[in-house]
């Protein structure tokens, strides 16, 4: 019995770590133009500042629809999106859907974005200001001031908060069997109807060791930024 | 009741027929025969005598009428298993359930008490059956070649089917299973509807939470069938529901649910004229809605 | 010909007139100090001077060319024309005291990676850092810090080095060494302008001394006319106030 169940269980091990590498190749990327968008100064009728219609000069639309996506991806649960993303196409539409996984991916990608952006935000907001000034009286640009001087510095700042969410990552991956994604806690759920409950417990030993060996990889990590201080 | 530790005792089991004729160990104990003196094995043989001519004078109520036997003891023994929504124990520690329910209105009309017996194997219950530990099993037992076998079934009360459920426009294409190769199929994970699905060949069967996310799947598009229980099936879609264009198609398994009774008992007979009787006063139907069954035709 | 000329500079925040018109000259070699209380519009000049601040109006001329603000581009390339060394120093942490240096000039590209590096040294040694040259601004004290931020900024060979208030974030055991990499400056022929509370250096220091109150300049002058002969009422109420402080 325990060969078959565990055979099992690394499948669904197997479809968790395909959610949770995928996830993470999409969303830290995305994550950092859905943060741009939130820090976008774009004013398209800055030239009305003074004006009748002055408040309109003040008006950041990409920040105001970015802040706003943000706020609906981060305010609901995943799992309502992940049945949207799949099941919405059809159900709202009459579309063909996606396949379940690409539908999974691509929830979890958005989810996670949203999520990153805000830590990538809170990181390059926390850089001083002073760092930018001194980049610019050194006859940096813009794009030379992000990647030479602030880039490392908020790496190092956000490296802890983006841990945690990459662990809690590792755990969410288990709302894709509301979509019928095979994880790991669906291939030890399985079992219970087949009179086994020991194999659901089993899959908390496949999580422990998982983000275990995540959180070692993280703190070797951190600890290679240590050199500096800032 | 079942070892005597005294002659006194002995003498009680002795008129009791069905003990010693079921219980030849007993009857057969060496250390029970030394205790019992010859003048008193006597006068058991001889009330025995007297108790087989009276019995065969009052018409054999023990062996020839159950449902005699039954308003005798004034209780009927219902040999179930904690199966809901057939059998189950409520917040008080009751039996309930659709079969309990209706054991106690069969219990009513005979005009005798309703105990319930916990088969505690399953395997055996015919042979709890005929040691008259129970005097019925009734318990969503799906009549099968062995139950036929092994007892008198009743009519069939409830239906358990299996059924593929479509959108409506498309499931007058699928007149068989072997229609159904290549569609992708949702289903509730660990379900029979699983097992039946898996059963189709070339389909792809995707497992669910529960049959209410398979139903969804159809009706998202992103299943082309699924496979659930009949009575949710038809609860479900249909005029009126959220599933209006789904419709149920063929049905993969079906799976009839009888009564048992000893062999050429007359309880038989009694019980399926019970049953047209609150079949038709609406009685079982009302039954079967409150625990979301489909009756049997 | 001045190298420097500043023409009725004006700068508002809002509400607020910060620079109301300031003119002033410098030329070539000079040491300019800028003294004055806080909010009197001293920083906001030298922040529209490297173009971290655009000015209202007015006109910045460097060696009698107009500096015109415009696209980023032309404001990178004005902003070469001066460098800033910053109260705060404003180290990058994450490189090294030499890698703080030659990073601007790698990514202009004003010479090779070698000659670069031998100009950065060259720096470290000037201001006194040479063996430290492999270490995180986090193992340096607030003085070398300073002092890595001064050859950064002369890394560039900017016309003018503009500092704003070098010396207050420091303890005052580190100023000196960092007011005495500043006169060093000055006798290799640096060009400067220094905002400083450090009157003591100012009039040893500076060829002039221009006085801001509220965003004019209120007197200007040689040490000797500015500390010892001030004609405004308002500069002899300042001047009496800073000795006070001693």
């Amino acid at each position: 019995m325990f060969i078959p169940v565990m055979q099992q269980l690394l499948a669904g091990f197997g479809e968790t770590l395909k959610v949770f590498l995928l996830t993470l190749v999409f969303s830290i990327p995305l994550g950092l133009v859905v943060c741009f968008g939130s820090m976008s100064k774009w004013r398209p009728f800055r030239r009305l500042i003074g004006g009748r219609l002055g408040f309109l000069g003040k008006w950041m639309p990409i920040r105001m629809v970015t802040r706003t996506f943000v706020w609906i991806i981060r305010g609901s649960p995943l799992m309502l999106q992940l049945i949207l993303v799949f099941y919405g196409p059809g159900l709202l539409f009459d579309l063909p859907a996606m396949s379940r996984f690409n539908a999974t991916i691509l929830a979890f990608s958005i989810n996670y974005a949203c999520y990153f952006s805000e830590i990538y935000r809170g990181g390059i907001e926390s850089i001083p200001q002073g760092q930018y000034e001194a980049g610019q009286v050194l006859g940096m640009t813009r794009h030379q001031i992000f990647f030479k001087v602030v880039l490392l510095q908020v790496i190092k700042r956000i490296t802890a908060p983006m841990g945690n969410e990459v662990i809690t990552l590792v755990k969410d991956t288990s709302l894709a069997r509301v979509i019928g994604i095979y994880e790991l806690i669906w291939a030890g759920e399985s079992f219970i109807k087949k009179g086994l409950l020991w194999p659901l417990f089993a899959t908390g030993v496949f999580y422990l060791v998982f983000s275990g060996a995540l959180t070692v990889l993280l703190n070797s990590f951190e600890k290679k930024l240590d050199y500096f201080r800032g | 009741m079942h070892s005597a530790k005294n002659d006194k005792n002995a003498k009680i089991m002795l008129y009791n027929f069905s003990v010693v004729k079921y219980n030849p160990i007993i009857k057969s104990n060496p250390t029970r025969e030394r205790k019992v003196t010859v003048m008193k094995k006597m006068i058991a043989m001889i009330l025995v005598l007297v108790m087989m001519l009276s019995l065969a004078a009052c018409g054999g109520a023990d062996s020839g009428s159950d449902l005699k036997n039954i308003q005798k003891k004034g209780k009927i023994v219902v040999g179930i298993t904690d199966y809901a929504p057939m059998d189950y124990k409520d917040e008080n520690g009751e039996w309930t359930g659709f079969d309990a329910e209706f054991a106690k209105l069969f219990a009513a009309e005979l005009g005798v008490e309703c105990e319930f017996y916990v088969i505690a194997d399953w395997g055996k219950k015919f042979m709890e059956l005929d040691t008259k530990q129970i005097d019925a099993v009734w318990n969503g037992m799906t009549i099968t070649e062995e139950a036929t076998s092994n007892s008198s079934v009743s009519d069939p009360y409830v239906i358990n089917a299996q059924v593929v459920v479509m959108k409506a426009d498309a499931v007058g294409n699928y007149a068989d299973t072997a229609a159904m190769n290549g569609l992708t199929i949702a289903v509730e994970n660990g379900s029979a509807g699983q097992d039946a699905a898996n059963a189709i060949e070339g389909a792809n069967v995707v497992a669910l939470q529960d049959q209410a996310a398979a139903l969804l799947e159809v009706k998202a598009g992103t299943a082309d069938a699924c496979v659930i229980d009949i009575t949710m099936a038809y609860a479900m879609t249909g005029a009126g529901s959220d599933y209006a264009d789904l419709a149920p198609g063929i049905s993969l398994t079906e799976e009839l649910y009888g009564v048992s009774f000893r062999k050429d008992s007359d309880l038989t007979a009694k019980f399926n004229e019970f049953m047209a009787g609150i079949k038709a006063d609406g009685t079982l139907q009302a039954l079967a809605d409150k625990y979301n069954l489909t009756l049997a035709n | 010909m001045a190298v420097l000329e500043v023409k009725n500079l004006k700068k508002r925040f809002g509400e607020l007139d910060v620079l109301k018109g300031v003119s002033f000259s410098l030329e070539k070699g000079q040491v300019l100090a800028l003294i004055g209380s806080s909010g009197g519009g001293k920083s906001t000049l030298l922040r529209c001077l490297n173009f971290l601040e655009t000015p209202d109006e007015g006109q910045i001329l460097v060696n009698g060319k107009p500096l015109l603000s415009g696209s980023e581009e032309e404001i990178r390339k004005n902003r070469l024309h001066f460098g800033l060394v910053f109260q705060n120093f404003n180290l990058f942490p994450q490189y090294t005291v030499l890698e703080n240096i030659t990073l601007a000039p790698g990514l202009l590209k004003l010479d090779t990676p070698e000659a670069i590096r031998a100009n950065a040294l060259a720096l470290l040694e000037k201001v006194g850092l040479s063996q430290k040259a492999n270490a995180y601004p986090y193992q340096l004290s607030g003085g070398q810090q300073q002092r890595t931020a001064i050859a950064r900024a002369l890394a560039l060979n900017p016309e003018i080095l503009c500092f704003d208030e070098p010396t207050s974030a420091l303890d005052p055991e580190l100023t000196g060494e960092v007011l005495r990499v500043i006169r060093d400056l000055k006798t290799g022929g640096n060009t400067m302008i220094v905002v400083t509370h450090e009157m003591e250096f100012a009039k040893s220091v500076a060829d002039v001394i221009i006085y801001m109150a509220e965003g004019v300049i209120e007197e200007a002058g040689t040490p000797e006319e500015v500390f010892d002969n001030p004609k405004s009422e308002k500069t002899r109420a300042f001047l009496r106030g800073t000795q006070e402080r001693f």
